[in-house]
C-alpha cells in the first residue's frame, strides 16, 4: 500500500491528509498553525499519520501546500493551494467545474478541468473584505459566535444593505444599524447578502460553470452557502471535508508522484519542452 | 411636446419631488417615456464631463446624461473589468451597459477627463460593439488660439458620426436654435445658483442639484418649462433663514453624490452657496453666442466663456485662483472640497487647493464621497465638526 | 511537476548593462552640472511621445521627471517622498511618480545619483496620460517656470492613421513652440541641425526595432521586459544625439551575436511571455526572480514602447521633421493609443513573437495603463484562449507589493501552465 500525503499551512489553521493508493482518506488532522509554522506542519503530519494508524516514515511522498508551504521542510515538494484546491474538489466532487473557495483572510474563484486541473483563476487577497474575517467582525459586532451568525442569517426578513463590504468599516455600519433598531436576523442576512454579492462578482471573472464546489472554512456556514445559491441562481456543492480540500488535493499530488515512481528526492518530474506551444494552448485554455 | 406628466405638476414642491425621482431612476424610465411618445426619436448618453449637446440635439437627437448608476444598482459584472481603485462612476457606468439597461441609446458620447474614463470609452466599444461610441479629444492647449480652431474641426468630425445615426444634417439654424434652447436653460440654472447665493435658504443645494440632474434626463423642453416654473415659485417659498456657515463647494464635477449626502452636509450646518455638479450640463458662464458660425461659436465658448473645471488645464492661470475669487465673490466662510473616492483629478487638484486655501487663510474641509452610499453619518460627524469648529470660533 | 528551477544568474549583465549605467552615469551628471552652475537650459519633458528632436536643436537639456522617479524607485528611495508629499496634501490614491518626484522637488531636487535643475521651460507633452497635465501643472506652480502645454489629439478612431486635421494641429503648436525656444535661448532655429538630429531619431528607432525582433528567435537572447526596461534609458535620455545611437549600434551587435549562438538570459526558455504594465520599481529583482524560477522569459513587453513604438515601421524622417515629430506623439507611442489598440498591439506580440501566455503587471499609480485591465484579460483568455495571468502591486510605491500573495499567483499560473504544456506532449 503507497501513502501519500498533503500538509496545508494556512494562517490561522493547519490541516494533514493521508491518502492510502485507492484514494481513500485514511488520516486527517487538524490543529492551530500558532506562532511556529514549522512546527505546525510537522505536528500536524505526525497527528494525520498516527490517525492512519501508519509510521510518518511509511507516507511515500509529501506535498506542502497554503501559504506557509515553503516551511513544511519534511515536504518533497511545494504545489499552491490553487492547484490543489482544484484536485482536492474533484476528488469529492467529480463534475466539479467551479471552485469557490472563501478563507478566513482570502477568496478564490477556480475553474477546473474534468481532471481537476486549473483551467483558470482569481484571488482576492489584498483585502478582508468578503472573506471570513468579515464574517467574523460582524459576529463579534452583533455578539454572536461564528457558528451561530450563519443559521440566524436565514431567519432575515428584510436584509439590510450594507454600504461598505470593508470589513473594518461593517462594525460602524452594523453599529448604525442596531442603533436605528434594525434586527439580528435582518443585519445578519444583509451581511451574508453582501459578502456572495462580491464573491460572486469576483468568480464570474473567471465564468460560473457547474458544478459549482464550496470550499474553505466559510462553507461550514449555512447561511453563506444559502446567500451563495441565491445569487449564482445555482445550487453549490459542500461537504464536512471541505476544510480539507487544500490538503486533500496536496495530497492526490503526492500519491501521484508516488505512483509515478518518484521517490520524494525533490527533483520533480522531467519535462520536456516539447514542440513550442501554439499561442492557443489545448482545449480548455485559461 | 411636453409629456402628461409636466402638466400636472403645479406646486414648487412636487415638481422637486418628481425630479428627485428622476434623478435617482437608474432605469431612464422618464427618458423612455418621452421617446416612446416621440416615435422614431434617437437617444444619445453623454458621460461627463462637458458634452456639446447642442450638436446632438441639432442633429436632431436627445442628449442624455449617463452619468454612472447612483447607489441603486449593485454592481456584479463591472468589478471583473475595471480594478478596485477605480471610481466608481466608471464601474456603475459599465454595469449599466452589461446589464442591457443602455440598448435603448443609439449612441455614447465620452471625452478625455481622466484616463480611467478614457479607457471606459474602448471598454464600452469593445462590449457593445453595435452601440456608436464617440470620444471627442478637448483641447488643453489654452494659451494658443490653435485650440479653439482645432475644436471646431473636432466638432466637424463628430457631427459627422452624429449624423450618420440620425440621417440629419443640421444647418446654422438648427444649431443656434439648439444653442438658444440650452442658453435659456443655462441661464435659468444660473439664476437659481445666483438665488442660492443670495438668499440660501429659498433653495437648497440638494433640490437645484436634482432638479439640474433630472434635466439631463429628459427633453430640454421640458426641462426649460420646469426650471420657469420653479423660478416663478421660489420667492413666494415660506423659508426662513437659519444659522448656517457659508461654503462653497467644489471637486463633485463628475461622479454624482447621493442626494442624501448633499442634505447631509446642508442639515450639518452649511449653506452651500456654490457647487460644481453636473459642470458640465452648466459650463458656460453666459450665452453661448448666436452667429453665422455656430460650431466657431460653441468651440470659442469651451474655452473662453467657462466655469473653471479641474479637468482643464487651463495655463493662464494658477489652480486655486477661481475657488479663492469665488469664495470673496459669494462672501463664503469656507470651502468643502468633496471629491469622489479614487477621483484622480479632484485629488491631485487638492494638493495645490490646500496650500492656497491655507495661505489666504480660507478654511476647507476635504471629504472623500462615493455614489454607492446609503448611510451618511459618518459624512455628518465630519462635517458637524468642521461646521462647529467655524460657528464657535 | 511542479518545480521551479532555481536560476543561477537570471538577468544579463554584459557589456552592455555597463554601457548603459556609464551613459546614464553621464547623462545625470550633465544634469547636476547644470543645476549647480546653471550652465544648460533645463526642459522638463515626458517620456511617452515627445519632440526632443527639437529641443535638442537648441542644445536644451532634456529633464525626464519619469525618469528621475523610476530611478529613485529602483534605488528604494521613493517611500519617503512619496510620504512627504502626502504630508502636503497629495492623496494615496494619485500616481505615485508624481508623489515621489513633488517630495524631491522639495527635498532639494537632491537625488543619489543626481541634482536636478530647476526648470527653464516646463513643456507638456500631452499624450494620452492626463496626469501628464496635472503633474507638470503642479510644477509649474512650485516653480514658477513657464509652461506650454503642447496638445496631442489622442488616437481615437478607428482609422489606421491620425486624421490630417489632427496632424496640423500638431505640427501648427511645434511651430509655435519653435518661437517660445527662439525667445527663450536667443537662438533662431538651425533647420539642418534639427533635421540631422532627426535622423539620428530614426536611425536609433530603426536600430531599436530590430533588436526587438531578436527576442522572436528561440530562445530570446535577452529579457524583453526586464531587460527591455534597462535597454530603454538610452532611447529616451539620449534619443537624437550621436551617443545614444551608437549605445544602439554596440547592442544590436551584441543581442546579434548572442541571438546568433543561441544564448538566452536564462539555462533554459521554458515559457515566453508577454508582459503588459510597468515593472514595480523597488522590487524590480524579486519580480524578475518570480518568473525566471519557472524559465519564463518575457519576448515582448508593451511598457518598452512607451516612448515610441518603432517596430511596426515608423521612422523619423529627417526630410519632414516637424511632420514626423508630429506622428511620432500622435500615434507611434504607447500612451496615445487607445485601449484596443493595445490589445491590437499585444495581440500580434503574442502571434509574431510566439508567446506562450500574458501576464498583465496592474499598477495602482498608473490608470492609463491599468483602468480596464480585467476587460483586457477577458479579451485575451476567454476570446483569444491565451492564458493569462493578471497581478496587481505598484511602480513606484513600496507598500503595494506583497512578495507572498504575488508568488503564489504566479506559481500557480505556472503551475496549469507547464500541466497544460505536459498533457499537449503526451
Amino acid at each position: 500500500m503507497t501513502y501519500g500525503g498533503g500538509v496545508d499551512v494556512g494562517s490561522t489553521q493547519t490541516k494533514a491528509i493521508i491518502l492510502s493508493d485507492d484514494r481513500r482518506i485514511v488520516g486527517r488532522s487538524l490543529i492551530n498553525t500558532g506562532a511556529n509554522v514549522s512546527q505546525a506542519a510537522e505536528r500536524s503530519f505526525r497527528e494525520a499519520a498516527a490517525s492512519a494508524g501508519i509510521a510518518p516514515e511509511k507516507v511515500a511522498y509529501v506535498v506542502g501546500t497554503g501559504y506557509g508551504r515553503y516551511k513544511v521542510n519534511f515536504g518533497n515538494a511545494q504545489i499552491t493551494e490553487i492547484s490543489c484546491h482544484a484536485r482536492g474538489a474533484n476528488l469529492l466532487f467529480p463534475n466539479t467545474r467551479t471552485v469557490i473557495d472563501m478563507g478566513g483572510q482570502d477568496a478564490k474563484g477556480i475553474r477546473v478541468g474534468e481532471n481537476g486541473d486549473v483551467k483558470d483563476f482569481v484571488m482576492n487577497d489584498k483585502c478582508a473584505a468578503g472573506t471570513g474575517r468579515f464574517l467574523s467582525n460582524a459576529a463579534e459586532t452583533v455578539g454572536l459566535s461564528l457558528d451561530k451568525i450563519g443559521p440566524i442569517s436565514l431567519e432575515a426578513k428584510k436584509p439590510v444593505r450594507l454600504s461598505t463590504v470593508c470589513a473594518v468599516f461593517v462594525e460602524s455600519d452594523i453599529m448604525s444599524y442596531l442603533a436605528e433598531g434594525k434586527t439580528v436576523p435582518d443585519i445578519l442576512g444583509g451581511v451574508h447578502s453582501a459578502i456572495a454579492a462580491r464573491t460572486v462578482a469576483l468568480v464570474r471573472r473567471v465564468g460560473i460553470e457547474p458544478e459549482i464546489t464550496f470550499t474553505g472554512g466559510v462553507s461550514r456556514n449555512i447561511g453563506m452557502v444559502k446567500a451563495l445559491e441565491e445569487k449564482l441562481g445555482l445550487r453549490v456543492n459542500v461537504c464536512d471535508d471541505s476544510h480539507f480540500i487544500g490538503a486533500i488535493g496536496a495530497a492526490i499530488f503526492a500519491l501521484e508522484r508516488a505512483l509515478g515512481g518518484e521517490t520524494g528526492t525533490g527533483s520533480g518530474k522531467a519535462n520536456p519542452v516539447a514542440a513550442p506551444p501554439a499561442s492557443q494552448p489545448a482545449a480548455g485554455a485559461h | 411636446m411636453a409629456s402628461t406628466s409636466v402638466q400636472e405638476i403645479s406646486t414648487l414642491d412636487s415638481i422637486l419631488a418628481s425630479c428627485r425621482e428622476i434623478a435617482q431612476d437608474p432605469e431612464f424610465s422618464s427618458a423612455k417615456r418621452w421617446l416612446a411618445e416621440h416615435p422614431g426619436k434617437k437617444a444619445i448618453g453623454c458621460f461627463p464631463i462637458y458634452c456639446p449637446i447642442e450638436l446632438i440635439h441639432a442633429s436632431g437627437m436627445l442628449p442624455l446624461g449617463v452619468i454612472g448608476a447612483g447607489n441603486q444598482i449593485e454592481i456584479t459584472h463591472a468589478d471583473s473589468r475595471f480594478q478596485s481603485f477605480v471610481c466608481s462612476i466608471v464601474k456603475s457606468t459599465l454595469e449599466l451597459g452589461l446589464t442591457q439597461r443602455l440598448k435603448f441609446l443609439d449612441g455614447m458620447m465620452f471625452h478625455s477627463i481622466c484616463d480611467p474614463a478614457r479607457n471606459l470609452a474602448s471598454v464600452f466599444q469593445r462590449n457593445f460593439p453595435d452601440m456608436f461610441v464617440e470620444y471627442i479629444h478637448f483641447p488643453q492647449n489654452f494659451a494658443s488660439v490653435l485650440a479653439r480652431q482645432y475644436l471646431e474641426t473636432e466638432y466637424r468630425r463628430i457631427l459627422e458620426g452624429l449624423q450618420k445615426r440620425s440621417g440629419h444634417a443640421p444647418t446654422a439654424e438648427d444649431f443656434n436654435r439648439s444653442i438658444g434652447l440650452y442658453n435659456r436653460i443655462r441661464a435659468a440654472l444660473r439664476k437659481i445658483y445666483q438665488i442660492r447665493t443670495d438668499t440660501p435658504h429659498l433653495i437648497s443645494a440638494a433640490e437645484s442639484f436634482v432638479l439640474t440632474r433630472a434635466g439631463t434626463l429628459m427633453a430640454p423642453e421640458d426641462s426649460l418649462k420646469i426650471l420657469e416654473q420653479v423660478l416663478a415659485e421660489i420667492p413666494a417659498r415660506p423659508s426662513r433663514p437659519k444659522d448656517r456657515i457659508r461654503v462653497v463647494l467644489e471637486g463633485s464635477f463628475c461622479e454624482l453624490p447621493p442626494v442624501g449626502l448633499i442634505e447631509t452636509l446642508e442639515e450639518a450646518g452649511c449653506y452651500i452657496l456654490d457647487d460644481d455638479f453636473l459642470r458640465g450640463w452648466r459650463w458656460f458662464t453666459e450665452d453661448v453666442p448666436i452667429q453665422d458660425n455656430p460650431l466657431a461659436a460653441l468651440a470659442e465658448s469651451y474655452s473662453e466663456r467657462a466655469y473653471y473645471s479641474g479637468t482643464k488645464h487651463d495655463t493662464r492661470e494658477t489652480k486655486a485662483a477661481h475657488l479663492i475669487r469665488l469664495v470673496r465673490e459669494k462672501k463664503a466662510d469656507a470651502v468643502v472640497f468633496q471629491a469622489a473616492k479614487f477621483c484622480e483629478p479632484a485629488l491631485f487638484d487638492y494638493a495645490l487647493y490646500r496650500k492656497a486655501l491655507e495661505d489666504a487663510q480660507i478654511p476647507h474641509l476635504l471629504l472623500e464621497f462615493e455614489e454607492k452610499t446609503w448611510s451618511f453619518d459618518r459624512a455628518r460627524s465630519e462635517a458637524e465638526t468642521f461646521v462647529e469648529s467655524l460657528l464657535f470660533d | 511537476m511542479a518545480q521551479a528551477q532555481t536560476a543561477a544568474k537570471t538577468d544579463y549583465q554584459g557589456r552592455i548593462h555597463n554601457l548603459q549605467k556609464d551613459m546614464i552615469g553621464r547623462y545625470y551628471s550633465r544634469l547636476t552640472a547644470a543645476a549647480e552652475n546653471k550652465s544648460e537650459k533645463a526642459i522638463y519633458m515626458l517620456i511617452s511621445g515627445n519632440p526632443v528632436e527639437l529641443t535638442e536643436a537648441f542644445g536644451l537639456i532634456p529633464v525626464y521627471p519619469e525618469v528621475n522617479a523610476l530611478q529613485l524607485a529602483v534605488k528604494k528611495q521613493s517611500l519617503p517622498l512619496i510620504l512627504a508629499a502626502e504630508e502636503m496634501g497629495y492623496s494615496t490614491d494619485n500616481c505615485a511618480y508624481v508623489k515621489a518626484d513633488v517630495g524631491m522637488y522639495f527635498a532639494g531636487r537632491k537625488t543619489p545619483f543626481a541634482t536636478i535643475p530647476e526648470p527653464d521651460l516646463i513643456l507638456c507633452n500631452y499624450v494620452g496620460c492626463n496626469v501628464y497635465l496635472q503633474w507638470f501643472e503642479h510644477l509649474a506652480e512650485y516653480s514658477k517656470a513657464p509652461i506650454y502645454n503642447l496638445d496631442v489629439p489622442f488616437f481615437r478612431t478607428t482609422s489606421d492613421d491620425p486624421s490630417e486635421e489632427d496632424v496640423r494641429y500638431v505640427v501648427k503648436q511645434l511651430e509655435e513652440l519653435v518661437e517660445v525656444l527662439e525667445r527663450m535661448t536667443g537662438q533662431k532655429l538651425d533647420y539642418k541641425k534639427l533635421q540631422r538630429i532627426v535622423e539620428l531619431s530614426g536611425e536609433t528607432g530603426a536600430l531599436w526595432s530590430e533588436i526587438k525582433k531578436l527576442t522572436m528567435e528561440r530562445p530570446a537572447p535577452y529579457d524583453a521586459y526586464f531587460d527591455s526596461v534597462m535597454m530603454m534609458a538610452p532611447l529616451y535620455c539620449l534619443r537624437g544625439t550621436e551617443d545614444g545611437l551608437w549605445f544602439f549600434q554596440e547592442t544590436y551587435k551584441e543581442m546579434k551575436k548572442r541571438a546568433d549562438s543561441h544564448e538566452g538570459p536564462l539555462p533554459e526558455e521554458k515559457f515566453r511571455l508577454v508582459m503588459e504594465g510597468p515593472p514595480p520599481w523597488p522590487y524590480l529583482r524579486q519580480f524578475r526572480d518570480m518568473f525566471s524560477r519557472w524559465g519564463a522569459v518575457a519576448v515582448a513587453s508593451t511598457y518598452s514602447t512607451v516612448g515610441g513604438i518603432w517596430e511596426f515601421g515608423f521612422r523619423h524622417d529627417p526630410l519632414r521633421p516637424l511632420e514626423s515629430i508630429a506622428r511620432h506623439m500622435l500615434q507611434w507611442n504607447m500612451t496615445n493609443r487607445n485601449f484596443r489598440q493595445r490589445y491590437q498591439q499585444i495581440k500580434k506580440y503574442v502571434e509574431d513573437w510566439k508567446a506562450d501566455a500574458l501576464v498583465i503587471h496592474s499598477v495602482k499609480s498608473c490608470r492609463l495603463f491599468s483602468a480596464g485591465q480585467g476587460d483586457m484579460r477577458e479579451y485575451f483568455s476567454k476570446q483569444l484562449g491565451v492564458p493569462t495571468l493578471l497581478i496587481e502591486s505598484d511602480l513606484e510605491d513600496p507598500r503595494y507589493f506583497s512578495e507572498a500573495q504575488l508568488r503564489n499567483r504566479v506559481d500557480a499560473f505556472f503551475e496549469a501552465l507547464e500541466h497544460q504544456k505536459m498533457v499537449a506532449a503526451k
